[in-house]
């Protein structure tokens, strides 16, 4: 695989965003706009990240540019931290590639009322529990199992179908993106296959970059937004990242075989096949939208279910109710979701379908959509970083309607490629690396863990400074890990 | 023979061959060596027969592979030996493999899916060469 360094123009527009301007390619509809620094932009460039976004530029439909945050790296078919508009009413695509296979990826953030002090001396026992309790790793089933008929009222319904068999409270649902239901969907649209991967991996971690972390919060930049958010210094926190599982994969997988002739049906001339795609209100592309908004309800009732189980474990090692522990959903998002929202684009509304494949939803105060507990100091946003540094959380901003669509970054996006981290690992062990740092990590996998060892992810505060000074969405908290399960 | 390649996210199998029917073989067994850690843990208790009906090249490897992960996925069905025989309509295969057993199989990946991108089968000189990267 040859990995050229990206030659082409640049043009600078601000410290934080550069355009790739639409004279890169022929065929782009639209330019580039890469959010990011000159350091990030010379990681960037290493490998075929640029290039992809140069590559969705010419996605029939699409508005305004084809967008990358600074945590973008090379992925398959969009880069990573991409970002795209498309507009139905011309023509505009739904591109499963624009979403990733894993529809639905996300993180939530649990609160807690514990303190660091409280817990200093209990990570390990805490972490212990955890790994034992809440399955991880490849293909691993959970402990339910949906016969069919539940599993289309879970495709069907979100969060709320398993909040009602007593999996959670309903006001965890206020604190889900899309109240943890995307309207709409079709679970008869999902395929027999996409059903037997995922009956039983609901409540499941999965594998990659997915885990289950307990933090501290250590630095608090918004106090204002921060108690709104009732989050404080040295509060411990859970944070969790998964996604749709098996079930995700093969919807995607399915609609990626009948996308396979599209171009030819629809005259789409694109440069990777990856990028297959469909106009949004073809027959196909409404069968391929059905069956993505039941895959990230699916994906939403996975992180519901995964922090029932933290709950569970959190009330046998602290002896307390979840309740009396405080542990409240502080906020759930997608990072990998195509949905249909309204935006402006040349002082006109428009419903575009906006593709986020590694990248979250940023929404300022006063949006629509959120719900009145955030209206008035805008939307939680939670960005993971590596296991060794930090993670955050932001509030969405004014800039990222302005911007990029509604959206910000959504982790801290890697450096380096799984096997150069395993060559770079050598005989480290890196669960006792993190050990001396004060961290307790657990995993199925030891290579697992070398290929996601901290120094694999880029920064993470160097990813957020970007979006905050970019206006896309402001710093709040930011949570340094104590310990961590893994698959 | 296979091979792994960089890539950022997730992680590319290459294999070269010198016939079509071993290139189909090694691309199998490099996505089990990708799924387990040491595939010589694999018995080669159970065998199946697959076939894969596909006039492109580069859509039949991929169907192949993806029909195959998806047994894993679905079966619990670790495989480590493949006899392929590709024709002008499609492939005809046998596998040999057993269940995961948690005691003597690591697991080191799950990978979500078979990916197009960048996805290639060529013949170069006298040799096949495949590429494709999974995602992890």
């Amino acid at each position: 695989m040859n990995k050229q360094p990206f030659a082409g123009l640049l043009e600078r527009i601000d410290p934080c965003c550069v355009r790739i301007p639409k004279s890169y390619k022929p065929g782009m509809r639209v330019p580039g706009l890469l959010f990011v620094n000159d350091k990030l932009l010379e990681q960037a460039r290493k490998d075929q990240a640029l290039d992809q976004v140069a590559n969705v530029a010419f996605l029939p439909g699409i508005v305004g540019a084809s967008i990358a945050m600074p945590d973008i790296h090379w992925g398959y078919g969009f880069c990573i931290g991409g970002v795209a508009a498309t507009d139905p009413a011309e023509g505009g695509v739904i591109c499963p590639g624009g979403i990733g296979y894993d529809i639905n990826c996300g993180v939530r953030l649990v609160r807690t009322n514990l303190k660091y002090r409280q817990v200093k001396n209990r990570v390990r026992p805490l972490i212990q529990a955890l790994f034992n309790r809440v399955p991880a790793g490849v293909g691993k089933g959970g402990a339910y199992t949906f016969s069919d008929k539940e599993m289309q009222l879970l495709l069907a319904e979100g969060a709320s179908y398993v909040i009602g068999r007593g999996l959670g409270v309903p006001r965890d649902l206020g604190n889900t993106e899309a109240n943890g239901r995307i309207e709409d969907a079709e679970p008869g649209n999902v395929s027999d296959h996409a059903i037997k991967r995922g009956k039983n991996q609901c409540g499941t971690l999965g594998s990659g970059n997915h885990f289950m972390e307990v933090q501290v919060v250590d630095q608090v930049f918004d106090e204002e937004v921060s108690t709104a958010f009732g989050l404080e210094k040295d509060q411990i926190c859970v944070m969790i990242h998964s996604g749709s599982r098996g079930l995700g994969y093969q919807v995607c997988d399915d609609a990626l075989v009948t996308f396979r002739n599209s171009h030819v049906k629809y005259g789409i001339d694109l440069p990777d096949r990856q990028l297959a795609c469909a106009p949004a209100d073809s027959p196909e592309g409404r069968r391929y939208i059905g069956a993505m908004r039941a895959a990230a309800n699916f994906g939403f009732c996975n992180r519901q279910l995964l922090m029932q189980q933290a709950r569970e474990v959190f009330e046998e090692v602290f002896g307390q109710t979840w309740q009396d522990l405080g542990m409240e959903l502080l906020y759930d998002v997608a990072h990998n979701i195509a949905k249909l929202e309204e935006h402006s684009v040349e002082g006109k509304k428009k419903r575009l379908w906006i593709h986020r494949k590694g990248a979250t939803r940023a929404f300022p105060a006063g949006h629509p959509e959120l719900p009145n507990h955030f209206k008035k100091v805008g939307q939680p946003v939670i960005i993971p970083g590596d296991m060794g540094r930090a993670s955050w959380v932001l509030v969405g901003q004014p800039g990222s309607m302005e911007r990029t669509f509604g959206t910000t970054c959504h982790g801290a996006g890697r450096a380096m490629s799984r096997t150069a981290a395993v060559a770079q690992t050598g005989g480290r062990k890196i669960d006792k690396e993190l050990e001396a740092k004060g961290i307790i990590a657990m995993a199925q996998s030891r290579r697992g863990l070398a290929e996601e060892q901290p120094s694999a992810y880029k920064n993470v505060d160097d990813v957020v400074d970007v979006v905050d000074g970019a206006g896309l969405s402001k710093k709040v908290a930011r949570m340094r890990p104590l310990g961590v399960i893994k698959g | 023979m296979y091979e792994f390649f960089d890539h950022t996210a997730d992680l590319g199998l290459r294999v070269r061959s010198l016939n079509l029917n071993d290139l189909f073989a090694d691309a199998a067994t490099a996505l089990f060596a990708a799924i387990v850690d040491g595939l010589d843990s694999v018995r080669h208790e159970r065998e199946m027969e697959l076939e894969i009906v596909g006039t492109d090249r580069e859509y039949l490897l991929f169907d192949w592979l993806r029909e195959l992960l998806y047994r894993f996925e679905v079966d619990h069905l670790l495989l480590s030996k493949f006899q392929v025989e590709v024709s002008d309509f499609g492939l005809r295969a046998r596998a040999w493999g057993e269940p995961i057993d948690p005691g003597r199989h690591v697991l080191s990946h799950e990978v979500k899916a078979i990916t197009y991108h960048t996805l290639r089968v060529e013949c170069i000189g006298n040799e096949w060469i495949a590429e494709v990267i999974v995602d992890i």
